[in-house]
């Protein structure tokens, strides 16, 4: 009885104790996910409105935001996440760049 | 502030429990070893037995040779040789004898080897008396109570041994056991100069006995040394004996008195009753065959008796002193360890569950009211646009819808503040290519945003 007790003791112990790493770290990480997908999604629909607004048509910069939106239509982690909003800040930095220009 | 003090009290206790039933663990895995060591085969006399020949056990006395003892059996049915000391109630003796031949021979105790073998050679003497020591054809006859062994130490009395032994011969039912031996008061007489004595020295050597002095052994079997010691020559047969310890106990209250007759002792004094037929019932139930064989000193036989108290002693069955190890808390407190150890366990785990719960705390106002305020800022744009400031403006209200977005995702505040970030500079540089002033983000929130 009392060794029962130690032992149901020692293994509640331990699944508390890598609950307690590993559920808050697995929600950070689907978080952080989201957000960087958001960010992306944010970054992506900016750039197709400056393409819009671009008098001349940019190939680079379309290579870029296809390149983007090819990624975000796979759905990625939260590196692909970040590679396809820093192709998609590319591509509208270089259409801005021609509408000023 | 108090929600936030009241957490960290929570966290703290929560990580305390943990660490006190890891505490609790390591104690109850390191107090395992320690409740090995408990042995009641640690009393000291361990050494001080009866041994063979060298305790003096062997008299001065001899037998004849087996020629001339066999005429003697011949000539007389009962033969008593120089030193003999056993005695018995010749009425029931013959009694149980009847009609038949019985010749008995009786020999002094404390013969060797060779003189116990040349009795044993008496071909026609039915029943040999060694000392005490009764046997005859296959049988021998041994006392086997209390009464028994007093009647036979004391007094030398082998009639109960003798009845016993004819009739197993005879092939009859062995009769009962009688406890004749009678009992007296002793009076004052007897008793005063046994009393000066033990006031003196402790102990008193009526003349005739076989004791020098206090055995070793008395240490330990009365720690103190207030213990005090009678010894007299074994009894008359056919008197009262008189009762010497119940008198001395009333003049001596709460001392341990022993008292020997020949080879017979009694105790008496503190937990008599408890004590003093287990040590006599041990004590002659394993020694008593070679008592009644051998003419011990009662030197010899008063230290075994000492060690057979000391050793009921250490059995725990009298007053229990030694083997009782002081109170150790943590012997008390292991029982309730496993108990305090769940309660930990289980208060770590309510208290983990609670704090892994998704924290819902209030949202907070700045984010939605920004969103708000820059919506609206948004839409009066949207009617006095022109080109060159429709793409900023288009780009604001995308950042804007993703800010939307990500506030209905419950993403950080952080990122809904970047992105909100991103729409403001966007409506700023649309603004300054309107003609109008007033549209400029900041100067259009400071008014309501306050």
């Amino acid at each position: 009885m009392s060794w029962l007790i130690w032992l149901i003791g020692v293994v509640l112990l331990f699944v508390a104790g890598f609950a307690a790493v590993l559920l808050p770290r697995r929600r950070a990480n689907e978080l952080d996910r989201r957000t960087a997908w958001s960010a992306a999604r944010a970054a992506i629909d900016t750039a197709g409105v400056s393409r819009d607004a671009a008098p001349a048509r940019v190939a680079e910069a379309e290579q870029l935001l296809a390149r983007a939106e090819s990624i975000a239509a796979e759905h990625g982690g939260r590196a692909a996440a970040e590679s396809a909003a820093d192709c998609a800040r590319r591509a509208d930095r270089l259409w801005r760049s021609a509408d000023h220009g | 502030m108090a929600e936030r003090r009241s957490r960290a009290w929570v966290e703290g206790l929560r990580w305390v429990a943990l660490a006190v039933a890891v505490a609790l663990l390591v104690i109850f895995l390191a107090a395992q070893r320690q409740s090995i060591d408990v042995s009641y085969g640690q009393s000291p006399p361990a050494s001080d037995t009866v041994a063979e020949g060298s305790a003096g056990e062997l008299s001065d006395a001899t037998v004849p040779s087996v020629d001339e003892m066999t005429a003697m059996v011949a000539a007389d049915d009962v033969v008593r040789l120089p030193g003999s000391v056993a005695r018995w109630d010749e009425s029931r003796v013959r009694e149980a004898i009847g009609s038949t031949d019985v010749r008995i021979l009786v020999a002094p105790p404390g013969l060797d080897e060779a003189e116990r073998d040349r009795v044993r050679d008496v071909e026609n003497a039915t029943i040999r008396v060694l000392g005490t020591e009764v046997s005859g054809g296959i049988y021998q006859a041994s006392a086997d109570s209390l009464a028994g062994w007093r009647a036979q130490f004391a007094v030398g009395d082998v009639t109960d041994l003798l009845v016993t032994l004819i009739a197993g011969i005879q092939n009859k039912p062995s009769p009962g056991d009688l406890d004749t031996l009678r009992r007296r008061d002793a009076t004052s007489a007897e008793i005063t100069p046994m009393v000066a004595d033990l006031r003196r020295t402790g102990l008193h050597i009526a003349a005739g006995a076989t004791l020098s002095r206090v055995p070793a052994s008395a240490a330990t079997a009365f720690p103190g040394g207030k213990a005090l010691y009678v010894a007299l020559p074994p009894a008359p047969f056919g008197r009262p004996v008189p009762r010497y310890g119940e008198a001395l106990a009333r003049v001596f209250p709460d001392t341990p008195i022993v008292v020997m007759y020949g080879s017979w002792i009694e105790y008496d004094g503190p937990a008599a009753a408890d004590f003093a037929d287990v040590a006599a019932a041990s004590f002659y139930g394993q020694v008593g065959d070679r008592l009644s064989e051998y003419a011990y000193p009662q030197q010899n036989v008063l230290g075994a008796y000492l060690s057979r108290v000391t050793d009921v002693r250490y059995a725990g069955l009298f007053d229990r002193p030694l083997p009782y190890r002081p109170l150790d808390p943590l012997r008390v407190a292991l029982p309730a360890l496993p108990w305090l150890f769940a309660g930990c366990v289980l208060v770590f785990l309510a208290l983990s569950v609670r704090s892994l719960r998704r924290p819902s705390g209030a949202p907070s106002v700045g984010p939605p009211a920004r969103l708000a305020g820059l919506t609206t800022l948004a839409v009066e744009m949207s009617a006095l646009t022109h080109s060159a400031s429709e793409p900023a403006l288009t780009r604001g209200i995308t950042k804007l819808m993703a800010a939307r977005a990500a506030l209905d995702e419950d993403l950080p505040d952080r990122h809904v503040g970047a992105l909100l970030d991103d729409a403001t500079s966007e409506l700023d540089e649309a603004a300054r290519l309107l003609p109008f002033t007033g549209y400029r983000p900041a100067d259009y929130l400071r008014g309501r945003l306050t």
